[in-house]
């Protein structure tokens, strides 16, 4: 497969990821990790709260986006890291059984002035679930190696 | 403490966590298996000179931190969280976390928003830190979460 440089991203263009098949037992496992709190662990504590069941936390949905991004683009990727995440939002609850899917847009490209070898693709990632309905919504940006520098 | 009780401002450490190879990879190897993260060679010749962790985890450890304080609020302390979160802003990765590395996690409500949607609940945003022992900071972000109000009556 062909390496994606920083010149081969441009706005609208469309990548997809995915699927993810969302299991109980992961999403227990990572909450018991991380975020144990009572409606990620279990059934009954979920009916009762806000998310109205068993849910993944919001951190182990941004890690299984994060996932199949990896699969999708950073994979094939002259990738230098990312400075972060400029939004996230966890619009629908993930839950067992759910098969998620991961589309990237890419929102601008621009060249670093300080940095001739690299430049900043930002994209927008919407995480779907098997009705359609977003999930997960981040906007970030990410470093990607020029095509002039490469030796 | 109800969402009316709470002071902006008021901080909180929530203590540390020291990080390990093996739970770096083991954690980017699942979420984030980019070769600076889960393989120490390939990561040697990267421009990071060494493994780091994906800043998902680093993150995430600021959740597992923030829980653990949670249940050790006194009662008459205990604030009525809803427990969930609608997400996060401005997440910045400003220093590579490393194997070994302590880091001393904080959070401090940052602002209070009513919901016009949502009469029972307002959302109280954090500006949660990771920062060394030499207060270096490695991570930010502003944190959101659901709490709930005063019933009315109380």
């Amino acid at each position: 497969m062909t390496t994606l440089y920083f010149e081969d991203f441009a706005p609208g263009q469309i990548y997809r990821g995915g699927p993810y098949h969302v299991t109980k037992e992961e999403i227990v496992e990572f909450a018991r990790e991380f975020d144990p709190q009572p409606h990620h662990l279990d059934e009954e504590a979920g009916k009762n709260s806000l998310l109205g069941g068993l849910a993944a936390s919001g951190w182990h949905v941004s890690a299984m986006s994060m996932r199949m991004f990896c699969d999708a683009i950073l994979s094939r990727a002259a990738a230098l890291g990312a400075p972060g995440v400029e939004d996230c939002r966890w619009m629908k609850p993930v839950r067992p059984g759910d098969d998620l899917r991961l589309e990237i847009t890419i929102m601008e490209t621009r060249a670093s002035k300080s940095k001739p070898q690299l430049g900043f693709v930002k994209m927008d990632w919407r995480v779907f679930n098997q009705t359609e309905q977003v999930a997960s919504f981040i906007s970030s940006p990410m470093f990607a190696r020029r095509t002039a520098h490469v030796v | 403490m109800w969402f009316e009780d709470i002071e902006i401002g008021a901080r909180r450490d929530l203590g540390s966590y020291t990080f390990t190879e093996a739970e770096m990879i083991a954690f980017a190897k699942k979420y984030d298996p980019q070769p600076i993260h889960i393989d120490p060679d390939a990561a040697k010749k990267s421009i990071y000179g060494g493994l780091i962790a994906s800043g998902w985890h680093t993150a995430a450890i600021w959740m597992k931190l923030a829980v653990g304080n949670r249940m050790m609020e006194p009662g008459d302390k205990k604030l009525n969280r809803a427990g969930v979160s609608p997400g996060f802003e401005d997440m910045r990765w400003l220093k590579p976390v490393r194997p070994g590395d302590t880091l001393y996690y904080s959070s401090e409500v940052a602002g209070k928003v009513d919901l016009k949607s949502r009469p029972t609940l307002g959302l109280v945003k954090s500006l949660n830190e990771a920062r060394d022992a030499k207060g270096e900071l490695y991570m930010s972000f502003i944190g959101k979460g659901f709490v709930i109000r005063r019933p009315t009556g109380e």
